[in-house]
């Protein structure tokens, strides 16, 4: 019995939260209406808690094109992209990648976390390697640290001057330097001084990789994410994005200048060691790609939605995590408060995701609001009622409550 | 469990100690007594990440880097003492 006694802390919680309804990890989607509503519990409800930033999820020309790729190329690849699983449309997702970012080389990965994985894996020789993570990057960096073997180190978050301090006192046995950043973080939305930490890095012959999964297609002039936003597309190292969030498909990918990204093909255990994404999946996400390119309206509307809903929250008082963006997350004191008002939420029809510790960065709980493109202003009435209702409801919630 | 009066540190040894444990006592809500025997996770229950934190409270304080691998190793205070110790006399 002992393999499972690990579990059995984590399974008081989440039996007793399931068996009264109400856990958070446990939610299902039992119908699907639309890019921002589903029916959970029964109740048609406001999605709030997605990734589905640009609202590409029933895109028509995306939807059309898996219908046709389905017909054309069937439901799966079979195989990974290292031996049966590269079709044409991975070779032109990847070519139109690499295009809309401006950079000359992409590999397509079977989702963002595999990707990440891939690329930290794929780079770092842990016999001469070392690796710099930012203290918030999301655990598929983490774990891409650990898949590699690879001598780690954190920063602190968001502070060029500590990784600096950092790379200044590396043993010089260290050949390869990699540092690992986001664009926009996902918990607090809160977004990277990457032009900073291209100087820091470069100055100390680091390279730079910056995942842009939740910024893609969101932040920057056309789109291209924090790092276009920053003006140093052309000086990062690595991109790395997902196609789970704004083109609201699954796969992900790595983009970069250097033209040995390219043998990441052969380099990268998570490349060559899983099936690739379906025809259907990689269809839809290019034409998911193709609209968004064609329509810079969508992002507008995102950010539109997302003043809107920080304003109105900001107004009821509650504590905010950091500034408007895509992600705007309330900051609760304890777990227990968080749970309850993630239910209270949900009962009032709206979903949003609820994070506790150590998930979070720091001690605080949240209940992360991810805005969508696609929300209406019907939708974000709701959600401005609700959130009206639950400040009333929990004042812990609330700036005020800090101070008390 | 032995405490740090005897363990036979030395002096700078010591004040890693106490570093280390003036940073825990604020995470330490079941009012354990911190010795150098006491697991971090199932005495403390202090979670994996507050335990970096705490760890680059100690790297800026001492100059230092100590990886996240070597963290991921220790278990107890006096493990992680000894290995920021180990660290500081390659770093240091």
């Amino acid at each position: 019995m002992s393999l499972f006694d690990k579990f059995e802390k984590n399974a008081v919680l989440y039996n007793s939260l399931s068996a009264i309804g109400k856990n958070p990890f446990a939610v299902v989607m039992e119908e699907v209406l639309g890019p921002t509503r589903a029916k959970i519990k029964g109740r048609e409800t406001v999605l709030a808690g997605t990734h589905n930033y640009l609202g590409q999820t029933f895109e028509k020309s995306a939807i059309e094109a898996a219908k046709a790729a389905l017909d054309r190329e069937g439901t799966g690849t079979t195989g990974s992209r290292f031996a049966n699983g590269t079709f044409s449309g991975h070779k032109k997702l990847e070519r139109d990648i690499a295009d809309f970012l401006g950079l000359k080389h992409c590999v397509v990965f079977s989702t963002g976390y595999t990707a990440n994985l891939g690329a930290i894996a794929g780079l770092i020789n842990p016999a001469e390697d070392v690796v710099l993570v930012d203290a918030d990057c999301h655990a598929c960096i983490y774990d891409g640290c650990a898949l590699a073997g690879a001598e780690t180190i954190r920063f602190r978050h968001n502070d060029p001057e500590s990784l600096d301090k950092r790379l200044g006192r590396l043993d010089p046995k260290f050949k390869g330097k990699l540092v690992c950043i986001e664009g926009m973080y996902s918990m607090y939305g809160d977004i990277a001084p990457v032009k900073e930490f291209v100087e820091v890095a470069h100055r100390h012959g680091a390279y730079l990789l910056v995942d842009e999964a939740h910024s893609f297609g969101v932040y920057g002039k056309t789109g291209k994410g924090v790092s276009e936003a920053e003006g140093v597309m052309d000086e990062i190292d690595f991109y790395t994005g997902t196609f789970s969030k704004a083109l609201a498909a699954i796969g992900g990918f790595v983009a970069s200048n250097h033209p040995q990204a390219e043998y990441l093909r052969f380099s990268s255990r998570p490349y060559q060691f899983t099936a690739s994404p379906s025809p259907a999946t990689i269809a839809s996400a290019g034409a998911a790609l193709k609209n968004i390119k064609e329509h810079p309206e969508i992002a507008a509307k995102l950010w539109a939605n997302a003043n809107r809903l920080h304003a109105a929250l900001t107004q009821y008082g509650l504590k905010l995590a950091s500034k408007p963006a895509p992600v705007i997350s309330v900051l609760l004191p304890t777990k227990e408060d968080a749970f309850a008002a993630w239910n209270f939420l949900l009962e009032n029809g709206v979903y949003v995701n609820m994070a506790i510790p150590p998930g979070t960065p720091g001690k605080e709980s949240l209940l992360r609001l991810a805005v969508s493109s696609a929300h209406t202003n019907e939708d974000i009435d709701r959600l401005v009622a609700a959130y009206g209702a639950l400040a009333e409801a929990f004042p812990s919630a609330k700036v005020t409550a800090a101070a008390s | 469990m032995a405490g740090v009066e005897n363990s036979g540190i030395q002096a700078d040894d010591d004040l890693v100690y106490r570093r280390i444990c003036s940073l825990l006592e604020p995470l330490n809500q079941k009012g354990v007594k911190l010795t150098r025997d006491v697991d971090l996770v199932a005495d403390l229950e202090v979670d994996s990440v507050s335990v970096l934190d705490i760890v680059m409270d100690i790297e800026d304080y001492y100059d230092i880097s100590i990886p996240v691998n070597t963290i991921s190793e220790t278990k107890t205070i006096g493990q992680l003492v000894d290995a920021i110790h180990a660290i500081k006399g390659q770093q240091g």
